[in-house]
């Protein structure tokens, strides 16, 4: 056995420690200036935060082991929550994403971005990689379950980040490339169908991600301001603090989906790169982390929630960079709200966990 | 998972080919983005930081005007007027000395007290958005300012419509006014929508509905240079104005009403029973309306929290009392209907009751000899309905009220109604935790106890009466609604037995309202009067007053309504403290009915007899 430090005793690893602290570091900071230096949003967010922190910690104490057993029942829990949202749950923002339940509102979709992948690498830890045919399409079936009830609810952008992270599961676990490549060729068939198939909110969205200037008070109005505050921080930024075009409300969101525009307004091309820097190191710790897990489990499950914080962080700055469509998604570790900054940490939570708990799961799993 | 060491390994191999794959995909998609960015921040930098520098296109938001509120009769209730206002940018100015300069210029409208709460307020806001300042100016003093005016960078003139009320103090509690939004209100309001509006409906009306009122803001796209100032506007889309409201009340009724109760603390509602449409809402006393549009100062406001007549409770709707005798009618009609007693049984009244040990006492010391229900409802014998309650029991009396509304709350159109209470087995069960005694019901009967009442249910439950059994809704919009259904008759003449003694109640030389019989002539009027005892009452269910030695006297009380066979008005009057229910209750309300039948021209009955 080897030598343990005091953070692996606790079950904390603290390369992720240092990588998630920098970032949400840099959140507060942003938060700060995009909200026009308000304290009151500060502190809650600061809470936020702390709370979701704790939660990471608490996670963390689970052996995998645990996370294994519980994880059918997590999936099987999630999807009866997605229905029962479809059935009755509360409307807000014009879409019916919520569970009401008295004392708090739960968003079951936010469990599910744990439980689908937590799912699948329950199901393929049982039989050596690459898994059989069945359980490669159970895995497929059981993504599509869950993409296809949240985007009823609707909610495209979620529901295909989730649809991600669990096709990031059955990528890891060995998904022959000749079957990757020819579901993107019949996914680029299928694009015309999807087309016809989406709400006019969305098609919206993508019209104007294709041509922002079209419609240049409406939905384009976002981009190309969110353009001109990137575009124009230039290589050093205009410093902190001085988001011109986020303080004369040119940008909307600035606290949530478009707060990237307002960091590299800021900060500039420099700081734009280390904030790349920033999610690469993180990532990668968890793909390091899920290299050396000790079972199919914990590296699936690690190396899916490593990469969901990629698609998280790419689809937001592609999105607010005008690379890709408007999906109305969070900036992953930074920006403003509550829910999904809770969920991801308590994935790493989990990542920690997959790390520290190895000598325990050789001496009990064998 | 036992598996061989040889298979673990193929996994193994398996994965990690995998994660490097993986871990290519994110090298070469943050490339792209950092690529993206390079693309945006280096070579078209310049195109960017020129339009950053030019973007002075800015939308901005045009508050709707809010509909205004008429009377029946269109006289405007509620009016906007525009006033000067002065809108400070706290960025561009130096807070402090701007204010101290205003408040030292208009010391009368904006003195120090409420300069320190504004400046306080201002400190948590945005900074580079504009406030409005708490207080407006009339042209001699927007005059005043603007030759000052280089004194106040970041301060500007600005000219916004203002709420008015033309009857202040006659409207306050109905009406209501608006105030400034607050933190409470943000939790509510939608943020978009209430865009450059600064107040909302806090009471009455125009809270009531504040969503018709309000209207649908528009905005408009300007071109502004450097300094912020508008070049040009590009394009306007212009606000929709809120709906104007008309209500059923008739001021001139309404400031008769307040004429009538001359400042006194107390309540009159006046309805048309037909419809329920509430004529005239008066709590006494009224305060300014007005004041409160702006953010009250601290002084007035303080002064109407400590007025011991609390100026303040919308007495029609949140007073609740003792309704005494005046339900005495509704008790009599239950009992008919339901054979405890007839019309023709009496009683011998020696001017008390005994029952278990204790006396009950009659208002009239020494009785009122035999008495048959029309002489209980035109002399308001107590006896009588401690008899004939008791034989109804507290459950019989209780849902027999409840028919009338009383315990229920009306569904008036105004926040902050009370429902009042009626007592039965059951509540006290519920509430108390103890058993119901019979010696509870006998003071039931009467209106006494736990009976509590709020006017506009008793004046509801009059207006019923006078339709005989249509249980219409009281409200002040004026737009027909519904009757909330019909009492079931078992035999008409019950119902005119009963109103026949509230007849003579005004119009018979033993009525308890005789003088007040004489003031409604040539019409005939057909009410009750009330005495509710404060003293001796339970102290959680009262006003603070009734706690004051002083302020012990009793409440008096009058229900009723005119002309008797095909009525207009149905009245409750209340006067707290005002002594007997004959004297200083029964007077206004004939008085108001009859301003409201002459000025509808409504001819006197014919033949009309008293018994």
């Amino acid at each position: 056995m080897p030598q343990r430090g005091l953070l692996t005793r606790i079950h904390l690893d603290g390369w992720l420690l240092l990588g998630l602290g920098l970032l949400l570091a840099t959140s507060l900071l942003v938060v700060y200036s995009a909200s026009g230096g308000n304290l009151a949003v500060v502190e809650r967010h600061a809470m936020r935060i702390g709370f979701a922190l704790v939660l990471m910690v608490l996670v963390a104490q689970v052996p995998p082991r645990q996370l294994m057993l519980v994880a059918p029942w997590l999936f099987a829990a999630g999807l009866l929550m997605l229905v029962a949202v479809l059935l009755f749950g509360t409307i807000g923002k014009g879409a019916r994403r919520w569970l009401d339940f008295g004392l708090f509102r739960f968003q079951p979709s936010e469990l599910m971005k744990l439980a689908l992948p937590m799912f699948l690498a329950w199901l393929y830890a049982w039989s050596p990689l690459p898994p059989s045919w069945p359980r490669l399409l159970a895995g497929l079936a059981a993504i599509a379950a869950t993409a296809g009830l949240i985007v009823v609810e609707p909610d495209l952008g979620t529901s295909l980040l989730i649809a991600a992270s669990g096709l990031f599961v059955l990528f890891f676990a060995g998904l022959p490339w000749r079957f990757i490549l020819a579901a993107v060729a019949v996914v680029i068939a299928a694009l015309p169908v999807v087309w016809h198939f989406m709400y006019d909110y969305q098609k919206q969205r993508v019209l104007t991600f294709l041509n922002p200037e079209s419609d240049p008070l409406g939905a384009g109005y976002h981009i190309i301001q969110s353009k001109i505050a990137i575009g124009s921080g230039g290589v050093w930024g205009k410093g902190f603090t001085h988001n011109t075009q986020a303080h004369l409300e040119f940008l909307p969101e600035s606290t949530t989906d478009f707060i990237f525009s307002v960091f590299s307004e800021e900060f500039g091309l420099w700081g734009v790169g280390l904030l790349l820097l920033g999610y690469m190191f993180v990532v990668g710790r968890g793909l390091v982390i899920a290299w050396q897990a000790p079972d199919n489990f914990g590296r699936l499950l690690g190396a899916s929630l490593a990469m969901t914080l990629f698609i998280y962080a790419f689809v937001n700055i592609g999105m607010v960079s005008g690379l890709l469509p408007v999906v109305g998604l969070p900036l992953p570790l930074i920006s403003y709200g509550g829910s999904a900054m809770v969920t991801l940490l308590i994935g790493f939570g989990m990542l920690m966990s997959i790390h520290t708990h190895k000598g325990l799961m050789r001496a009990g799993g064998g | 998972m036992t598996r061989s060491p040889l298979q673990d390994q193929v996994s193994r191999q398996l994965f990690k080919r995998r994660l490097w794959w993986a871990a290519g995909l994110m090298t070469v998609a943050f490339a792209v983005l950092f690529g993206r960015m390079f693309y945006l921040q280096v070579s078209l930098y310049d195109t960017y930081h020129a339009m950053a520098e030019g973007n002075r296109i800015t939308i901005e938001v045009i508050p709707p005007e809010r509909g205004r509120i008429y009377d029946r009769n269109h006289v405007l209730l509620a009016d906007n007027q525009p006033v000067f206002v002065l809108e400070v940018t706290p960025e561009k100015a130096d807070v402090e000395a701007g204010l101290t300069r205003l408040s030292a210029l208009f010391p009368y409208k904006f003195d120090t007290d409420r300069r320190d709460r504004f400046a306080k307020w201002l400190r948590h806001q945005k900074p580079f958005k504009h406030y409005l300042l708490p207080f407006d100016l009339d042209e001699t003093e927007a005059a005043r300012f603007a030759a000052r005016a280089w004194q106040f960078p970041g301060f500007r003139l600005t000219t916004r419509l203002k709420r008015v009320y033309p009857y202040g103090s006659l409207t306050a509690h109905t009406v209501g006014y608006v105030g400034r939004i607050n933190e409470m209100d943000l939790k509510t309001l939608d943020p978009t929508r209430y865009q450059g509006t600064h107040v909302v409906g806090k009471s009455g009306i125009e809270k009531q509905y504040e969503d018709r009122l309000m209207g649908q803001p528009g905005w408009r796209q300007v071109e502004t240079n450097a300094r912020g100032r508008v070049v040009r506007v590009l394009e306007v889309h212009p606000p929709k104005k809120g709906e104007d409201i008309t209500l059923t009340l008739d001021i001139r009724l309404q400031q008769k009403a307040y004429e009538l109760l001359r400042s006194r603390p107390g309540a009159i509602v006046a309805l048309e029973p037909e419809t329920g449409a509430v004529l005239a809402m008066a709590s006494s006393p009224g305060y300014d309306a007005n004041l409160f549009v702006d953010g009250i100062s601290l002084n007035d406001y303080r002064s109407l929290l400590k007025d011991p007549r609390k100026p303040l409770i919308n007495r029609p709707i949140a007073g609740v009392y003792p309704p005494g005798s005046t339900i005495k009618p509704f008790v009599a009609l239950t009992a008919l209907e339901h054979g405890i007693v007839s019309r023709r049984y009496s009683i011998f009244d020696p001017g008390y009751f005994e029952y278990s040990g204790h006396t009950y006492r009659d208002w009239k010391r020494w009785g009122h000899g035999r008495v048959n229900m029309h002489k209980a409802i035109r002399e308001s014998c107590d006896t009588y309905f401690y008899q004939v309650g008791l034989k109804m029991g507290i459950d019989m009396i209780h849902d027999g009220l409840s028919q009338f509304g009383f315990g229920h709350r009306t569904g008036i159109d105004l926040p902050g109604e009370r429902r009042g209470l009626i007592p039965n087995k059951a509540w006290k069960r519920a509430a108390l935790d103890r058993p119901w005694y019979n010696g509870e019901t006998v003071i039931a009967s009467i209106g006494q106890g736990y009976d509590l009442a709020t006017p506009v249910q008793l004046a509801r439950a009059t207006a019923i009466l006078a339709n005989r059994g249509t249980q219409v809704v009281p409200h002040l919009l004026n737009a027909p609604v519904a009757p909330e259904g019909h009492i079931e008759i078992r035999s008409r003449r019950h119902w005119e037995a009963v109103i026949n003694a509230m007849v003579a109640v005004l119009h018979d030389p033993h009525g308890t309202a005789r003088k007040a019989g004489q003031m409604i002539l040539p019409w005939h009027m057909a009410g009750k009067t009330g005495t509710a005892q404060v003293k001796g009452l339970r102290a959680e269910e009262e006003y603070d007053e009734s706690k004051i030695p002083k302020h012990e006297r009793d409440h008096a009380l009058f229900i009723g309504f005119a002309p008797v066979n095909k009525p207009r008005i149905a009245v409750s009057v209340i006067v707290e403290h005002g002594g007997s229910g004959s004297k200083a209750a029964a007077p206004l309300a004939a008085q108001l009915a009859r301003h409201w039948l002459e000025l509808n021209h409504v001819p006197p009955e014919r033949g009309r007899r008293t018994r």
